[in-house]
């Protein structure tokens, strides 16, 4: 009986969720009369590339304005209780002085060198450098809608199978499914660490949130547990709303971004609220959407054979839980293994999070068909006091 | 005042006198013992001078940094916090055998010898370490700990800590919030509120004798013989007074010199002695009774997994989210969770690390330490001993209480046992040895 009460809410979650998606495309956010799925390289560069950024500037400054309410009515509540420790917490902010950690890492460079300009190539590429890539299809959730991106991306036709059969020929078809299927076994969610535009986006809000020190929201993973059931419903609505009349594209927000940015005329649904949502939920919780987004879910399915892999030294680990701290998607058994030494899991997107984290030598590794990426060592941890001359007292007044 | 309370008086006052006298003595005995062991580099110096200011000389290291002194009962009480606060932690277990024959009277005689002698510091409050803490912090991580909040309440404020007993996300939760309470004890004590500059702050000075420990073990891995266990232990012992930063400064000249050794190769012994480690119990000064005997015997402490000594220190806390609350979560989490103290309900871990430690040091053979009462080490003696012997190391388990009693015993089976890893090592080397000459 209790186990039942427990699932009302995930089901009715699951309901709304569903209704949304299915009505997304009656909840208008900003339309246009006339859609224009092209441009030219004149237009891209022109003022008015700049007015079409209109609906994007909207989305940030309502997320802001979220935010910022939302920051208010948290500390408000706290307030109203003000023997609540929390209160107390979420007023205290950095006024200059820092945490010595560690000094930025090359893995982590290049992983937001790889997102910025892959998220730049996918969305602007095609205009400015041309198509040659036309037809290979890319799983990853940079908007093709965007006629013009550098790569199609796989997820239009993946939430339109019908209109898949009915535009290409029967090469293209195989092309399209050869080439999905083959960047997600040999990428896997690398492609969600390293390339996805929406994970850049969402992991720039973390940022801004850590740098003005403001607390977020922790998931461990029996939270993120909780979302399994919308992760899925995700996957089927996407892939099957557009049997039932429905159109994925007016509710996802991915919609927001590459079209948009690009300079095209593209009406936005609920996509735009979806946008606002994707931004304030990662302000608080990273790469938030990216739990429940169905494309990252059908990327990991490939996580048993893809190359890349989470290697752990299950002796060397001291189960300091480090590394399930700093994971962004809650994956609790790269602490908790003991036997294994391959934790990479379903839900792991590769951003090297956690092997930055770690503070014991090789305890945690990233490898790419056996030859190791980056790992952990107790001396990146501490790095940032190198060459700190150890000085006495001074330091706290 | 009436005859009976003048005599009273005389009374306690030659009690402290004897009591002062033995305590200075016992130590000073130790101290020289530690100073006669060979291999020592220059730079331990003003690690035994600390340890000599607060047993012998009975200073207080930490009174002139005008601060509020809060002291703690366990590694599981962050540092970081008090410095935040404004004031400077020191590490109140003890191993004083005068103290614990006093402490023998007030508190059951199945106490642990540790916490009979902090009841007998208490009783006599002479020690200044202990007369001027302004605040205790007891983390309860066992019922002798537990208790001796009672007894310690009667003369200083004292604030109970409650560790949970198990590792998982509820726990590091609750922890979290255990520590938001400590932090507003602390902060009415300094009357100074913990901001995140302060908080930034306190992380900062304890990150960074972390990160001169972390260099230290570094060293130490990549040289077996580099230095004497029993220093070590001094090295460790005396951060338990000193301030975070001035024992980094001392550390870091350690470093130096110890890195010049590695260099040129200069070891602290000239043969290649039995390689031994301890885990269990606390090794406190002035207790070193088994470390000195291991290396007086003709072994080599060469590692220990003990909380006054590297375990306590060596895992730093890693901030992953840098906010307020992200700190103190870091710093939950590192009390909690890499901890290998068997207060913890599953402490499989301990076994794993041991391991580590085994394969990182090179060690030859493992010496249990368990201190008379302190049950929960004494559980895991078995699930230990059953590891190593799979992995063909000799274990055994030494039973001490502080004091003087059991040192023939204890030496008898410390030679033994390292004459058993002498032996085998031959037998090793011989079948080593015929395997080769077979093989030719
Ligand atoms: S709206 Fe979303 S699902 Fe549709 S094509 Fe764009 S990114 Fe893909
Ligand atoms: S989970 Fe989805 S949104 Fe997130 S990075 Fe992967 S493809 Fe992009
Ligand atoms: S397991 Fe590690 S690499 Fe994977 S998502 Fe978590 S932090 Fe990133
Ligand atoms: S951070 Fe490293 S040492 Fe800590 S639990 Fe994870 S793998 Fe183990
Ligand atoms: S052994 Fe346990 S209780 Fe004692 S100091 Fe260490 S962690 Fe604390």
């Amino acid at each position: 009986m209790s186990k039942a009460k427990k699932r009302i809410p995930a089901i009715l979650i699951c309901i709304g969720t569903a209704a949304l998606v299915y009505f997304a495309g009656y909840i208008p956010f900003y339309t246009y009369q006339e859609e224009v799925l092209h441009t030219t390289q004149e237009q891209f560069f022109s003022a008015d590339h700049l007015v079409k950024l209109l609906p994007f500037v909207i989305i940030v400054l309502l997320a802001a304005a979220c935010i910022l309410i939302l920051l208010q009515i948290r500390e408000f509540a706290a307030w109203k209780r003000k023997d609540d420790k929390r209160y107390r917490r979420l007023k205290t902010k950095p006024k200059g002085s820092k945490v010595i950690g560690q000094k930025r890492s090359v893995f982590m460079t290049v992983r937001w060198c790889c997102m910025i300009v892959f998220s730049l190539l996918v969305m602007f590429g095609g205009i400015v450098l041309g198509f040659h890539l036309a037809g290979i299809a890319f799983p990853v959730l940079a908007c093709p809608t965007n006629l013009d991106q550098m790569v199609e991306s796989s997820c239009y036709f993946l939430a339109h199978i019908p209109a898949l059969f009915e535009e290409y020929s029967a090469g293209g078809i195989i092309l399209f499914f050869v080439s999905t299927i083959g960047f997600a076994v040999l990428l896997g969610r690398v492609i969600c660490g390293f390339l996805c535009p929406m994970g850049l986006i969402q992991d720039i809000m973390d940022k801004i949130r850590q740098k003005s020190g403001t607390e977020g929201i922790r998931m461990n993973e029996k939270r993120h547990n909780l979302l399994k059931p919308v992760k899925w419903l995700l996957v089927f609505l996407m892939l099957g709303i557009t049997f039932a009349g429905g159109e994925f594209c007016s509710f996802c927000p991915a919609l927001a971004t590459s079209p948009v940015l690009a300079g095209l005329s593209v009406s936005l649904y609920l996509s735009g609220f979806m946008m606002i949502f994707v931004l304030v939920s990662s302000f608080f919780k990273r790469r938030f959407w990216c739990s429940i987004c169905p494309m990252g879910l059908l990327i990991g399915l490939t996580h048993k054979i893809s190359p890349f892999r989470i290697k752990k030294d299950v002796q060397s680990c001291t189960e300091c839980g480090a590394c399930y701290e700093a994971c962004p998607m809650g994956v609790k058994i790269i602490y908790t293994e003991r036997e294994k030494s391959d934790v990479t899991d379903m839900n792991c997107i590769m951003c090297g999070e956690c092997i930055r984290k770690c503070p014991e030598d090789n305890a945690l590794a990233m490898t790419f068909a056996g030859k190791t990426l980056f790992r952990a060592s107790r001396k990146q941890i501490l790095s940032g006091f190198e060459n700190r001359k150890a000085q006495k007292g001074g330091d706290v007044q | 005042m009436n005859a009976a309370d003048l005599h009273e008086q005389e009374k306690r006052k030659r009690q402290e006198e004897r009591f002062r006298n033995k305590m200075t003595k016992t130590s000073a005995r130790y101290l020289r013992r530690m100073e006669e062991l060979k291999g020592a580099p220059d730079s331990l110096a003003p690690f035994l001078q600390t340890l000599r200011r607060v047993y012998l000389e009975m200073e207080n290291p930490l009174a002139d940094q005008e601060k509020p002194i809060v002291g703690t009962y366990c590694v599981m009480a962050p540092q970081e916090l008090i410095y935040a606060a404004g004031a400077v932690p020191v590490k109140l277990c003890s191993g004083s055998y005068t103290a614990f024959s006093i402490g023998d009277d007030i508190v059951p005689r199945d106490a642990c010898p540790l916490v009979k002698a902090v009841a007998g510091f208490q009783d006599m409050e002479l020690m200044p370490i202990y007369r001027d803490c302004s605040l205790m912090a007891v983390p309860i991580t066992c019922d002798c700990k537990k208790k001796i909040v009672e007894l310690l309440e009667k003369t200083h404020d004292v604030y109970p800590l409650q560790v949970p007993v198990s590792r998982e996300d509820e726990d590091v939760d609750q922890y979290v919030e255990e520590l938001y309470g400590f932090m507003d004890r602390l902060e009415e004590l300094t009357g100074r509120e913990i901001t995140w500059d302060h908080l930034a702050k306190g992380m900062n000075i304890v990150g960074r004798s972390r990160y001169e420990l972390s260099r230290f073990l570094e060293l130490k891995k990549s040289m077996p013989y580099l230095m004497k266990g029993t220093h070590i232990l001094a090295v460790m012992n005396a951060a338990a007074y000193l301030p975070a930063d001035v024992w980094a400064g001392y550390m870091h000249e350690l470093n130096e010199e110890l890195t010049v050794k590695v260099r040129e190769r200069q070891r602290a012994v000239s043969r290649d002695l039995p390689r031994i480690m301890v885990t269990g119990s606390p090794l406190v000064f002035p207790n070193m009774k088994i470390p000195l005997l291991i290396e007086e015997m003709g072994g080599i402490l060469a590692a220990d997994e003990t909380c006054m000594g590297e375990r306590g220190m060596s895992d730093p806390a890693v901030v992953v989210d840098k906010s307020f609350d992200g700190m103190i979560r870091a710093l939950a989490n590192q009390a909690v969770r890499p901890c290998s103290c068997p207060t913890f309900v599953n402490n499989k871990e301990r076994i794993f690390r041991i391991r580590q430690m085994i394969e990182d040091y090179r060690i030859q053979g493992v010496i249990y330490h368990v201190l008379r009462g302190c049950l929960v080490y004494d559980f895991e003696y078995k699930l230990i001993e059953e590891e190593l012997g799979r992995m063909g190391i000799p274990v055994i388990r030494l039973e001490s209480d502080y004091n003087e009693e059991d040192v023939e015993q204890l030496r008898i089976r410390i030679e033994a046992f390292i004459e058993l890893i002498k032996l085998k090592e031959q037998n090793n080397g011989n079948v080593q040895a015929g395997r080769n000459e077979g093989g030719m």
